[in-house]
This record gives C-alpha cells, structure tokens and sequence, in this order.
C-alpha cells in the first residue's frame, strides 16, 4: 500500500529522535532505488526460493471443511517457511538491503524469538554482526529460542527495563540504531516503526498474498471471498490482504489476541471495541494500548508473537477506512482451534496463527459451500511446546522435563567427575 | 524575541563559562521529592532548569534516565498537575528559566496545542520534543508563536548541513546541540570524537539563537571547554547518577564544581 509521504490517513509517519535522520533517509532511498532494480527483485526471489522454499502451498483443508460445513477452507502455509514462520520473508528482503547498503551489522528486537531466530539465520548466512534484543521476560518464557540465536553467532541482551518484553526489546534496539547507525542496520521484524519500515516490511511480506492471488485462481477458478489473518504488528496479515486490497469483492479479517479477559494488561485487543487510542509511540504514529496519561500499557496473549502494545499504521488505517474487518480471539478458544487443525489436518499450527483459525473456523461455518476462504497460517507450532503442553493440561510434559533435568545434571556430574579425573591424571 | 534568547544573552557574555541547564525528571524518585530537588537547584541559582515528563518508552535516553522515568511512573504523574507545580516553582525563582522536555506521546494525549498554551501561561519559556521531527511540527511551531514559548530544537553530530541549514533558521530561544551519537549518559569526550568546535561553528552560521550543548558532559572540564563556543552546558544523566548516589547533597556538590559562577 502506497503511503502519502509516509502517512496511511493519521497513522505512520517518521518520529524518531533527530540522530537517526539521515539512516531513516539512507533507507528510504536504497528502498526506493532497490525496489525498481530489476537485479535486486531477481535475487530477492532467488533467496526465497532457494532458501525459504518457496512459493509456499495453498493447502485445501477437506476434513476441516466438511466437519464445519460451511466455506471451503484453506490455508496458507507459511509455516513450510525456513524458520518455520513468515518473519523469513522480511528479514530476507531487508538482509538484502543491508548488503545493498554496505552495513556490517544488524540489530532487531524480538518477542517470542521467531524474528530474532530468522535474522540470527540470514546474518549467520551473509556474514554480518547480529545483535538481538529481548525482554528479559521472554528471555525466560523462550530459552530454546534464545539457545539457537546464540548458537547461530548473535549476541542476545534481555532486556530488563520496563515491562521487559517485546516493546522494551524495540525501545532499546532504537537506542542502540541511535550510536550504531553508521555501521548497523535496525531490521525491524513487523509493519511497524517509523517510515519507511511498514511499508518497505509489507513489500517484502507481500509475496504471501500475491502466490495466493495466482494459487487460487488455479486451484478454484476465483479469488477466495474472505482471508484470515492473525494481526500482532500486522505483518503477515498486511502480506496476505495488501495485494487483494483493490479487489473489493474479497473480504479481510484481522484478529488480534483477546488473552484472558478484557481488562487492561489482559490482551493485546487495540483495534476493536475502542480499547486503544491513537497515539505516537516508538517511531510512529498509530492506536496503543494506553492510559489517561500516554503511558503504554502491558498486554497479554498466550502467543508472545501477538503481545505488542502498538500495531501497524496501515492495519490500523485499514480497520479505521472499514477495509480490514478486525476481530479477536481468547486463549481459550485459540487453543481450541489449535487443537482442531491438529486433529483433523495433521498440521500443527503456531499459537498466532491458531487465532486466525479460531474465527475463521467460527464464521466458515455460516457460509456457503460454494465460498472459499484463505487463512494465514504464519507459522509453525513446534515453538509453542512448552506452553500447550501445559494448557493441554498433558500428565507427562512435567514428569518428563523433571526426569530429562535429573539426567541432565547427572550427566554434568558425569562430565565433571571425568574432567577431574583427566586432571588428577595428568598431574 | 524570544523571552529565553534575552535572558541567555543577558546573562552570557560569550567569554564566560557556559550557563547551566540542569535536567530533572518530574516525579522522580517521588513527586515530592523532584519538587524538592528543583527548588535546590533554583536556589543555587541555575539558570535554566530542564524538567522531563516521564514516559514509559523513553527511545533517546539511557540507562540512568529510562529507569528514573519508570520509577516516577509508579507515582502516576499527571501532565497537568506537573504544569501547575512547575509554575509555582518559576514564579518563586524568577531569575532561572523552566523548560519541560518530553516524548510525544504524553503531550499528544493531553493536546499539544493545549500544552503550549497552558506552559505559556504557567511561566514555562520553552519545550523540547525530541521525537518529534520538524517536518511534522506545524501546528505546535504555530502555537508556539501565538503563544510566546520557545520550541527548542535539536542539532545532532553528522547531521547533513542541508538539515542544520533547516533548523537552525527556525530555531527560537536555544538549539539544542546534541556532542554526540547514542542515547543519553553514555560516557563522551567532548573534543576526541569529533570536532566540536567546528561543529557549533557551522550551526553558528545559520543562526543567532544561543547555543545549547549537551549529552554525556560529566566533568568541569567538559564544561570549561564549551567557553567561548556555547551559551550553555546540559547536564543530565552525570547529575541524575550523583543525585542517586547522595541525593541533593551530592548533587547540588556536582552543580558546584561543574559551574563555578554557582558555587
Ligand atoms: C508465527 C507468527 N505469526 C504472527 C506473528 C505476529 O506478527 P505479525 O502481526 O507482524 O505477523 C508472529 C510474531 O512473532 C509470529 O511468530
């Protein structure tokens, strides 16, 4: 979606501490002249195709569509990604730039850890310095991610100011972008921040909706009357909807994390029923979750990826102009709906997602066969092991990680015990 | 003329040491207790007092000044309450200037044309926004005329001379000069990272409002090489840290030694 001047109606914009002009200016140019060089398209969807695998499927989903008897339902698997998640899509384009413009190194900020995991992958693979930032909250809640970003060479710094998690990581990359620019690169992760990330971050992520475009006339002759996304920042959804966004026929639903009840600090809702406000806040202008006073406030969603305080200028655009419909879904129903994919398609979906396909499921129900809807599914569920295994109240999850630690450590004794008798030996 | 560009020139015979600007945060560690602080600055007489509305996502500051903002947080300030606390404290100490410096987001909730005017009425001479970019500043550069408080700007090292060039001929009462990269209270050398004195010289060329420099000055030697190249010395973070540390005492001991014309 093309911005005037980098606003969508009041929402977007550029407000970020004077230091970082002329980097916010290198990047609007090398977008630009990049975006229009044949060369760089070409290698963009070389990378990928060669290395995130796609075109991604379009897969249709018979047993879920005949047990809700409704639309034909679909999915959009961007699960099948490298990293297992659509943030692949971003950080590819963006790593491309970063070579483009002769940067060394790159910063990002990261909730859950997927964005931190892809761009671990991508600097790992063009050799570039990798700074990751994350709330030390999340630090604890997601260790196995924190675990590869290291492995892959990124410095991982948790983050322990504020509310400690993903929108403390985004204050504090800022702060380093801030002394770091000459040589540094901040890769944000979703359509948000201050021009021209939202839109430079939807192009990129745009090549979701546009393989639907050619994958759905293919497969069923038409466009799919409605699409399901799950909105946190608002990329995947903004990828899968903006090249639809002109055909008028084709209906957009954004759902964002209606967590644990509709008190302050218990979702992320802040498009629906007026629970945000506009306001400006870390490099844009957009709705937050706010109080009387302007401070942000905290969220909560049973996925990290959707727990942000903010959203895209553009969704937020789009929900205000009544192009994107917005809806929610609670912890409790998006587990539901988790489990149902599970069960019926053999596909495990990511928590975000499952919120996609908690309303989707709701509303195919009430349409007509002859319908065909298309749901983002943005990412795999492997990640979320830990925390389903829990809401699924599994009997052996604990009994098992308590047995896996003892043999840990027991092997650390083992290890211990060899190491010093390897020293008594030698003196 | 701006009110605060005659009060600096007044008091600043370029020859002199620098002036002080002195930053606080409102509400920090308490309301009370910010309050209590400001008064012994005024009362030894600085000449400019810069307090902060805090804001939970602070992205120019760092570490000393982002946890200071979260602790005054817990205390609820309230923008309006701030003003009226802020325009006792300038009525009792009329030779020092008050300039409020916060992120957007409060002042945009509270209504940015509304802030000017009531900052206006309560005495205040001037505010500081540092997210918010020039370009997007229309309606509060106008209110900023209509009522008489200075809308101060910030110059940044490498900052192309295309931009100084810009804001610095729409610069009213002091540009902030900013003597170096990052966030606030990262340790600097004045004079080894860049070249400071021709950096204040090509923002001189552009404008005759005083001159402000500012981020990372911890040391009397810091600010005594500003003479001759700066109206005024911004001391922040190196202030809030010996506040922490032995509170107005210690403090007010820092003030002492940086700017001898306060001792
Ligand atoms: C799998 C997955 N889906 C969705 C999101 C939400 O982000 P966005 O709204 O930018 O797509 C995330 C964020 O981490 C994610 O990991």
């Amino acid at each position: 979606m093309k911005s005037e001047n980098g606003f969508y109606g009041q929402y977007g914009g550029s407000y970020i501490p004077e230091i970082l002009y002329s980097s916010q200016q290198q990047i609007l140019t090398t977008f630009e002249e990049a975006k229009n060089d044949p060369s760089f398209v070409a290698e963009l969807h070389k990378q990928w195709q060669q290395y995130s695998g796609r075109p991604t499927p379009l897969t249709h989903c018979e047993n879920l569509t005949q047990h809700l008897g409704g639309a034909q339902v679909y999915l959009k698997r961007e699960d099948l990604n490298h990293s297992g998640a659509h943030k692949m899509n971003n950080v590819i384009g963006q790593g491309l730039l970063v070579k483009r413009m002769g940067k060394k190194r790159v910063i990002a900020e990261t909730g859950a850890g997927q964005h931190g995991i892809a761009t671990a992958l991508v600097a790992s693979r063009l050799g570039l310095e990798c700074t990751i930032y994350m709330g030390a909250k999340d630090v604890a809640r997601q260790y196995p991610n924190v675990f590869w970003m290291r492995q892959l060479g990124a410095t991982v710094v948790p983050v322990k100011t504020g509310s400690q998690t993903l929108r403390d990581a985004l204050d504090e990359a800022l702060r380093d972008w801030s002394s770091s620019y000459e040589d540094s690169h901040y890769l944000i992760g979703t359509a948000c921040g201050c021009a021209p990330f939202p839109e430079m971050v939807t192009y990129f992520q745009s090549v979701i909706g546009q393989e639907v475009q050619r994958q759905s006339l293919a497969q069923f002759d038409q466009l799919p009357d409605r699409l399901y996304a799950c909105v946190g920042g608002g990329s995947n959804a903004l990828g899968l909807f903006t090249p639809f966004l002109e055909d008028k026929e084709v209906e957009m639903v954004g759902v964002e994390a209606a967590g644990r009840g509709m008190d302050m600090g218990d979702h992320s809702i802040r498009l629906s029923h007026n629970l945000g406000q506009a306001g400006i806040a870390q490099g844009f202008a957009s709705v937050f979750l706010q109080d009387d006073q302007g401070q942000l406030q905290e969220t909560h969603s049973i996925a990290a990826g959707l727990d942000y305080v903010g959203v895209s200028p553009i969704v937020a655009h789009l929900a205000e102009t009544q192009r994107v419909r917005m809806s929610y879904a609670n912890d409790e129903e998006v587990l539901a709906a988790c489990s149902l994919l599970l069960q019926k398609e053999g596909i495990i979906p990511a928590l975000e997602s499952s919120h996609a396909l908690a309303v989707a499921f709701k509303e195919a129900a009430d349409m007509r066969p002859d319908q065909h809807i298309v749901i983002n599914l943005s990412g795999r569920g492997d990640k979320d092991i830990f925390n389903v295994a829990k809401a699924f109240d599994d009997k052996e999850f604990a009994p098992f990680l308590e047995e896996y630690l003892k043999n840990y450590h027991e092997q650390d004794t083992v290890q211990d015990l060899s190491e010093s008798l390897s020293q008594e030996t030698h003196a | 003329m701006s009110q605060l560009a005659n009060f600096i020139n007044a008091k600043q015979p370029l020859t002199s040491q620098p002036l002080a600007m002195t930053h606080v945060i409102y509400g920090y560690p308490s309301i009370e207790a910010s309050l209590e602080w400001m008064q012994a600055l005024l009362e030894m007489g600085v000449e400019t007092l810069e307090v902060q509305f805090p804001f939970s996502d602070p992205v120019a500051d760092g570490p000393s000044i982002v946890q200071a903002c979260h602790k005054a947080l817990e205390s609820e300030p309230k923008i309006q309450q701030c003003l009226t606390d802020l325009g006792r404290l300038g009525r009792d100490y009329p030779n020092s200037k008050i300039l409020l410096m916060s992120y957007l987001n409060p002042v945009y909730r509270f209504g940015i044309t509304k802030l000017v005017k009531e900052a206006a009425e309560q005495g205040l001479t001037g505010l500081i926004l540092p997210d918010l970019p020039i370009e997007h500043a229309a309606e509060y550069q106008d209110a900023c005329v209509e009522h008489n408080l200075d809308a101060i700007w910030l110059i940044t090292p490498n900052m192309p001379t295309e931009r100084i060039k810009q804001i610095a001929t729409q610069a009213t009462g002091m540009l902030y000069c900013v003597s170096r990269s990052g966030v606030t209270g990262q340790k600097s050398s004045l004079q080894t990272e860049f070249d400071l004195a021709a950096y204040l010289a090509e923002i001189r060329q552009h404008t005759d409002v005083p001159l402000a420099v500012g981020f990372g000055i911890r040391s009397p030697q810091q600010v005594a090489e500003l003479t001759g190249l700066a109206d005024i010395a911004i001391v922040g973070s190196a202030l809030l840290d010996a506040h922490n540390q032995g509170g107005i005492a210690t403090g007010k001991a820092m003030v002492a030694n940086l700017f001898p014309q306060l001792a």
